[in-house]
């Protein structure tokens, strides 16, 4: 019995194994035309390294950007959508305001890369009237059949619907789609009470036309995966991490892979929060730091934030699906520094990325980078990197710095360097305090947890800079997010609208909102017994997502557990109060408090990674650790002969002063003089001061 | 605060302090347009916050509405000519809005809260909002007007806490004389929460860096934005650039047009816009406040087209900096200079047009930077009525415009123009907690928008059906005035406005672009169409295929692609025919 963790980003494909032998981490290059190559290649190659038969595989945790990387690329299907009269535009207007305040030339998103082109939206007879969903004027099903002939003629093969007012009564969207089923038996069907059934029509709408637009090649590699997997002789059930961090099955991501649009970055977090378990941390911040930018995230008593969903937008457009509240931002090892021409010194967003790379790497990259500047300071050893298989010159680092920023500033290449990362330390603490303290957190309670392969090189600096108590490294940086796929649950969200308000519920309201609560719970019942999970497993969360009246953002708190009744209302309304006082430092305890949306997550335990603790150690580990010492520059410019020690010689206990740098394969940790590093229990690193 | 810390600080801490000062403007608009309750703040985001000095220099201010970003300095401006107990206290919490005391309208209250360090006065954290009922004449908008005095409740350096002591009789007073008192009292709350906390992590960043460090950073990135706007100045060639047109009347004088006249002049690495020659001052409350808001505008062209955010890669901070190479003249007396008592506060409109005139006015020395003319107005509505018990509701909507062709693209459809950047309310929001609903939302298909190599935005029309009783008031422009095309390309379309009947049959009133205190019946339904951007270039250079595009998603007719863009389809094969649109293009091409 096995379990795979696979990750596929930009450059590689990480995979994490877990056996009774133990467990195994392995890389292969990404296929990025078809990730699931890769993937089904990296599966085979993991099992005959682990040395186990690949029908013990049991279940394959699978986290992907094929979704996300459509958006980028914007070459998802050709779509077409029916809606309602008098509002064919929706989702050209958008929320109308401008993406830039300054500027003339700036291009919009949702007008310039639409989801659904007008002529491919057909506007339908019908109304449905609000507050109470009646019908003021009947579906005009012939109008439907008229459109999907055009949608025929054009070779359209998924169809969007968004209706107005369909949160309060679907029954328009639903025939539609019966409809729409008939005439184009092969069509990628989307229906917006299905995908968010929420108020507010365009987030709704450019929710479930994203849905349509990544719909048909989302499901088909999922499929495509799931069937190499079968061929390839492995038995396993394969499961994808939706971007709130749970995973679901491949039908329900095929069906509505809306969900998935940030399954990449969610095991970052995952493996952030399953680190932070084995440590015994509750409250993390999480830095993943990659190449061109860097993922934040907060975990606060063990549980990761999600985001507002009026906050969420993938690649301009507006998505309502639940997502792991992170932040990226645009600084990783490849981020550019240059001077402006009024002589500002800036670091990023723009980025070398892998090609040209940083200068160092000498494949044409002039621009000096935030990894040059760590060459320079000595803290990336030419000659070692990636274990010696991708050699840096060392020489191309000190030239881009010496002429882009160094000369011009009259300066000295090493203060050039140092002020490199500290600009692009700060930037990152910016986010970080922006996703923390902004929000209410203490980073002081906080440890920070730096990962992705630059991300120890920053760890201490960005504890310092956010006052985070301590720094947690995790066991393998590296591949910190792969491993996260084997540390989730199973889980499906299924949110509704029911606009009531708390202040002056009677009976009848109360049963309406417990109604709907039934109603969801009854679906993601459904879902997870799809998936073969036992009564006994299944898990029921329900969040209210309520507001003072008038205004246009919800906060969320628990619904109680026996369900609303009279007498735990007011508990509801100041469990609202207090949330709100946190978020924004005030409440207004005589304002009216109105539930607006409930939301049900149905979810059941998985197993979860097991590590096993490593072997105690000694202190004679580190001279076991010992490599070879250099000469490195630290943040405060002091410079120090620094040893190199192999991490994976030190054993559990073992406490390291600095300075050192700590290698493993793919990483590498900085340690300045005066922290010290203790390794944990399962082995991860706890840097803090000595 | 201390002016001789000149010493010049290190890049990278500048770039430290930059970055947290920003941080801290755009965390105070976030929590204020979070909390607060009025659609017109918490869905269209009209507001704006930031940090300043004690010389009222803007340190930094939020990405929200660039009609807020720099009208603050003129508030503090006002609030000092006015303060209660005339100097300032530790825990004191100011209301302001007197617009011949430095505010940019009525309706847009600033709260400041002055910043303390080691007992010593050194700077203020500050927000604007624009609130829906302040007690005008009228419920929302006004416009025809007297004077000041109808615009509502006028504060003037006014506390509400005093020494951290609330001020409980100001609060009553303003409890009592709005029609939407709830939301006013809540939003000046959430204002104050604001406030607040920019005064709180100033504090910080203070104690972190010491406040010598953080005001001389914050002088350097002051004069880092002024030489930023200084060089790019310096590459336009000094002379005067003119510009004029008119708007179509001042909400009274019906028929009677008012002149906007624009000279740019530039010297050296300065740029004077004077104003004189625009309309003498009217009598209703279509005027524009100086300090507030004339002014404002002037400097937020000149960012936009010589700071574009979307084509530098070099962010240029938001601050006091970028205001300093430009001065403003406007006569007194004159429509963007008022003499009290005159009302100032339907003010929007003559300031976008005002920049559409200065983009106009540069298009021959910077032809690769101006656009072709835009909607440049605003629609702005307000819908009243009185609930059944007797309570009034208030709603304030923004419509937006259109862009004119650009030199690289089309012009943007739909979309808030120039000077305004709001949110719009979501229809089935809006429809859930007031007696309204929408019967149209979409871009206009009556017109075409003006013809070029890059088309101009296509306008919206929107008619929101009231569903009781009540009273409309819109504030709107160019119904004649057409937005003009550049280089070739063509005009674009008129604004309009229309009410009509759900329920009847009579045909739609045309409305003029300026009406107040409208009662309307049940089902009455405003219809508003806004203007449709002018094109950049001429038609015969654009791209057929586009031409096919336009035609195919309903913008553009095969006849007018026909005949203006020398572009023949067949429709049936929706492709272009290459060979006959070569044809017929060379034949116009030498009729030209």
């Amino acid at each position: 019995m096995a379990r795979i963790g696979v990750d596929v980003g930009g450059t590689n494909t990480d995979l994490v194994l877990e056996c009774n032998k133990g467990t195994f981490f392995h890389k292969v290059p990404s296929t990025l035309k078809d990730q699931s190559i890769g993937v089904v290649e990296g599966i085979h190659q993991i099992c005959e390294i682990a040395g186990i038969d690949k029908e013990a595989i049991e279940v394959i945790n699978h986290g992907t950007t094929v979704a996300t990387n459509i958006t980028i690329e914007h070459n998802g299907a050709e779509v077409g959508m029916l809606t309602t009269k008098g509002f064919r535009d929706i989702l050209h207007i958008g929320r109308h305001k401008r993406p830039h305040n300054f500027s003339l030339h700036f291009e919009v998103p949702w007008q310039n890369r639409p989801l659904v082109k007008r002529r491919n939206r057909i506007a339908i007879t019908e109304r449905i009237l609000p507050p109470t969903g009646e019908i003021e004027t009947p579906l005009n099903e012939d109008e439907i059949r008229s459109a999907c002939a055009l949608f025929r003629k054009r070779g359209i093969k998924s169809v969007c619907i968004g209706f107005m007012f369909s949160f309060l009564n679907d029954a328009h969207e639903k025939r539609a789609r019966d409809i729409v089923q008939e005439e184009i038996p092969d069509a990628y069907v989307s229906v917006s009470s299905d995908v968010a059934n929420v108020i507010r029509e365009y987030e709704r709408f450019s929710t479930v036309a994203m849905n349509a637009f990544v719909g048909p090649r989302s499901a088909w590699y999922l499929r495509n995966l799931e069937q190499k997997v079968k061929d390839g002789g492995i038995p396993a059930k394969l499961r994808v991490i939706q971007s709130n961090g749970g995973i679901s099955t491949i039908d329900g991501c095929a069906r509505k892979p809306v969900s998935i649009l940030m399954s990449g970055p969610a095991g970052g977090v995952l493996g952030a929060l399953s680190e932070a378990r084995l440590a015994g941390t509750d409250n993390i911040l999480t830095v993943d730091i990659g190449g061109t930018s860097a993922d934040i995230s907060t975990i606060a008593a063990g549980e990761m934030r999600i985001k507002n969903p009026r906050d969420t937008l993938v690649s301009g457009h507006a998505v309502m699906a639940p997502m792991i509240d992170l932040e990226t931002i645009g600084a990783g090892g490849g981020s550019i520094a240059y001077l402006d021409e009024a002589g500002g010194f800036n670091v990023g967003p723009r980025s070398a990325g892998s090609e040209p790379g940083p200068a160092c790497y000498n494949r044409g990259g002039t621009e000096p980078t935030v990894t040059d500047a760590q060459v320079v300071l000595g803290r990336m050893d030419a000659d070692k990197f990636l274990g010696g298989d991708l050699p840096l010159d060392p020489e191309l680092s000190h030239k881009a710095i010496k002429e882009k920023i160094a000369d011009p500033l009259g300066v000295s290449v090493t203060e050039a360097a140092l002020g490199i990362i500290k600009i692009v330390n700060n930037n990152m603490a910016l986010t970080i305090r922006s996703n923390s303290v902004a929000r209410g957190y203490d980073p002081r309670e906080f440890s920070l947890m730096p990962f992705g392969g630059a991300g120890p090189f920053h760890g201490v600096a960005l504890a310092e800079l956010v006052s985070a108590k301590d720094v947690l490294v995790p066991i393998a940086p590296g591949i910190t997010a792969a491993m996260g796929l084997l540390g989730t649950d199973l889980q499906y969200e299924h949110t509704r609208s029911v606009i009531t308000s708390l202040f002056n519920a009677d009976q009848g309201a109360i049963d309406r909102v417990n109604a709907t609560v039934a109603e969801l719970k009854n679906v993601g019942k459904a879902d997870l017994e799809n998936d073969g999970i036992p009564e006994v497993q299944q898990n029921f969360d329900v969040i209210a997502e309520v507001r003072y009246h008038g205004q246009g953002f919800e906060l969320r708190v628990p619904m109680p557990k026996e369900g609303l009744a009279l007498e735990n209302v007011p508990d509801v309304i100041s469990a609202f109060h207090k949330q709100h006082k946190a978020d924004y430092g005030y409440s207004f305890d005589d304002s009216l408090v109105e539930l607006y949306n409930v939301r049900v997550i149905a979810s059941a335990s998985v197993r979860h990674l097991e590590l096993t603790p490593l072997s105690l150690g000694s202190q004679d580990d580190i001279k076991a650790a010992f490599m070879y010492e250099r000469e490195t520059i630290f943040d405060d410019g002091s410079v120090h002969m620094t040893p190199r020690l192999d991490r994976g010689k030190l054993g559990a206990g073992t406490r390291v002063e600095g300075p050192a740098i700590i290698i493993q394969h793919n990483s590498t940790t900085l340690l300045p003089p005066g922290y010290a590093a203790e390794v944990q229990d399962f082995g991860s690193l706890r840097l803090s001061k000595s | 605060m201390p002016k001789d810390i000149n010493k010049p600080i290190d890049p990278v801490t500048l770039q430290v302090i930059r970055g947290s000062i920003e941080t801290i403007a755009e965390e105070m608009a976030h929590v204020l347009f979070r909390m607060s309750f009025s659609s017109i703040i918490r869905e269209s985001e009209d507001l704006g916050a930031g940090l300043f000095d004690t010389d009222f220099n803007t340190l930094c201010e939020s990405e929200s509405t660039p009609m807020h970003i720099g009208s603050i300095p003129g508030y503090l401006q006002g609030i000092a000519d006015s303060l209660d107990d005339g100097e300032w206290y530790e825990g004191d919490v100011v209301v302001h809005n007197h617009p011949y005391l430095g505010s940019s309208h009525t309706p847009d209250l600033a709260i400041v809260i002055p910043i303390f360090h080691e007992g010593e006065l050194v700077g203020y954290a500050g927000n604007t909002a624009h609130h829906i009922d302040i007690g005008a004449a009228t419920p929302g908008l006004i416009i025809d007007v007297p004077d000041v005095y109808a615009e509502g409740m006028l504060f003037a350096g006014t506390k509400l806490y005093r020494k951290g002591e609330r001020n409980e009789t100001m609060w009553n007073f303003i409890r009592n004389n709005s029609r939407a008192a709830r939301q006013l009292v809540d939003d000046i709350e959430a204002q104050i929460a604001s406030a607040r906390l920019g005064v709180k992590r100033f504090k910080e960043l203070m104690e972190r860096y010491g406040k010598d460090l953080v005001f001389g950073a914050c002088n350097q990135l002051m004069d880092y934005s002024e030489t930023m706007l200084r060089q790019r100045i310096s590459d336009i060639p000094d002379g005067e650039y003119r510009a004029e047109g008119w708007l179509d009347d001042d909400g009274r004088n019906r028929g009677q047009t008012l002149p906007v006249k624009v000279c740019v002049r530039v010297v050296g690495d300065t740029i004077e816009v004077d104003l004189t020659g625009s309309a003498p001052q009217t009598p209703t409350a279509y005027n524009v406040p100086f300090e507030g808001s004339t002014k404002v505008a002037a400097f937020a062209a000149f960012r936009k087209l010589l700071l574009d955010t979307a084509t530098s890669d070099t962010r240029v901070p938001s601050n006091q900096g970028s205001f300093r190479p430009i001065k403003v003249t406007a006569p007194e007396g004159t429509i963007f200079n008022p003499i009290a008592p005159a009302s100032a506060e339907a003010r929007f409109t003559q300031c976008n047009f005002m920049i559409d005139l200065i983009l106009k006015a540069m298009a021959p020395v910077l032809p690769e930077e101006i656009i072709a003319g835009s909607s440049a107005s605003i629609s702005f509505a307000s819908y009243a009525g009185v609930r059944d018990d007797g309570e009034y509701w208030v709603f304030l909507e923004v419509n937006e415009g259109a862009y004119g062709g650009r030199p690289d693209s089309d012009g943007p459809d739909a979309i808030d123009n120039l000077m305004a950047n709001t949110r719009n309310n979501p229809l089935e929001d809006l429809a859930m907690h007031i007696p309204m609903i929408c019967e149209r939302y979409e871009l206009r298909d009556d017109v075409m928008p003006g013809a070029g190599k890059h088309r101009g935005g296509i306008g919206v029309v929107k008619s929101q059906r009231m569903l009781t009783d009540g009273i409309i008031t819109h504030e709107s422009e160019r119904h004649t005035n057409v937005p003009w095309g550049i280089f070739g390309g063509m005009e674009g379309a008129a604004g309009k406005c229309e009410i009509y009947n759900f329920s009847s049959t009579e045909p739609p009133r045309q409305m003029h672009s300026k009406f107040h205190g409208e009662e309307v019946r049940k089902d009455d339904v405003m219809a508003y169409y806004s203007p449709c951007g002018g094109g950049y270039g001429s038609p015969l250079e654009r791209t057929p295929e586009k031409v096919l595009d336009d035609v195919l998603d309903g913008f553009c007719s095969p006849q007018h692609a026909r005949d203006i863009y020398g572009v023949v389809l067949d429709l049936d094969a929706e492709t272009v025919d290459a060979a006959a649109t070569e044809a017929l293009r060379q034949t116009m091409d030498t009729l030209r």
